[in-house]
């Protein structure tokens, strides 16, 4: 089952465009959270992954252009950590990109969240949801005392 | 203290920096000394954000020079950060009086040839690197702090001639 279809059961809301996303990280932690993400989900379309492994400022910076440039109504560039090199230069390719939203700090639940959500929310609510639940997806759980 | 990294990376404020070095070295500033960014509001705005805790102060290369010296006797651990080695040889001949730069990360761009990993360069990085190693300056090699340090005449040959 793909969230796709579960989101075009929703019926009332107004049809909307999906929002895409870009997701730019360090090594292969973008295909790696996406391989994970599609043993909860089944296989995962519209996502695009880049790695800046090797790249200077310049070369991140176009290659991040490179795949928002085609994006019509925005989306969203989910990188690993704020200050990273996928974070600021994200920033500078996106600022001539209309409404292309950053969210920093991805992990599992915020990608999945992602999945479930891209077609029925406008690029800045999705943004603004993705932060709290990525926030609220980290707990402690502490061992009860024996 | 102050003065407790002084790097040459492309990237300039990024992961490595943060965290790697950030947390060996605790620093209190990160200067980022680039003409391009110091002219550009929408950069230096970027860059001021990008490390939360820490003072990032952008600069060109003539006021950083200016302000070398004076930081060096300032409290808290400062980094300067560079984007290439020219910037590094246009630092000392304004009058930063710098020892040694980390060499961290200068990476592949058409014309560049390979080093290692991480440091390609070109007949101008090296020509700035030739001009830093007369003046003695030490060249160091270093992605992380977990990696070993090596000199970038030891890897790089073509500086000796």
């Amino acid at each position: 089952m793909s969230p796709t279809r579960d989101a075009e059961g929703a019926g009332e809301t107004p049809p909307r465009a999906r929002v895409p996303a870009l997701i730019v990280t360090h090594a292969d932690l973008a295909q790696a959270l996406v391989r994970a993400a599609e043993r909860v989900v089944g296989t995962i379309e519209d996502v695009t992954l880049l790695s800046n492994e090797g790249l200077s400022r310049a070369d991140l910076e176009e290659a991040i252009e490179t795949s928002v440039e085609g994006w019509k109504h925005g989306g969203l560039l989910l990188t690993d950590f704020w200050g990273g090199s996928c974070h600021t230069c994200g920033a500078t390719a996106a600022r001539r990109h209309g409404e292309v939203v950053i969210v920093t700090g991805i992990n599992l639940p915020l990608l999945l969240d992602y999945l479930y959500n891209r077609d029925r929310l406008s690029v800045g609510d999705l943004a603004e949801r993705l932060q709290t639940k990525g926030r609220d997806s980290i707990r402690v759980q502490r061992g009860v005392p024996a | 203290m102050s003065w407790a990294l002084h790097r040459i990376d492309d990237r300039l404020i990024h992961g490595q920096v943060l965290v790697a070095w950030g947390s060996r070295l605790n620093p209190a500033r990160i200067w980022v000394v680039d003409d391009g960014v110091a002219a550009s509001d929408w950069e230096r705005e970027l860059f001021r954000d990008a490390a939360p805790g820490i003072e990032v102060r952008v600069a060109g290369v003539g006021e950083a020079a200016g302000a070398h010296a004076g930081e060096a006797g300032a409290p808290g651990a400062a980094f300067l950060l560079v984007r290439d080695l020219d910037t590094a040889r246009r630092l000392a001949e304004a009058g930063a009086r710098v020892e040694e730069w980390n060499v961290g990360g200068l990476h592949y761009a058409p014309g560049k040839e390979k080093v290692n990993d991480y440091v390609y360069l070109d007949a101008r990085d090296r020509d700035a690197a030739r001009a830093l190693l007369l003046a003695g300056v030490r060249l160091s090699v270093q992605d992380v702090p977990a990696s070993r340090a090596i000199t970038l005449a030891t890897l790089d040959p073509a500086l000796a001639t």
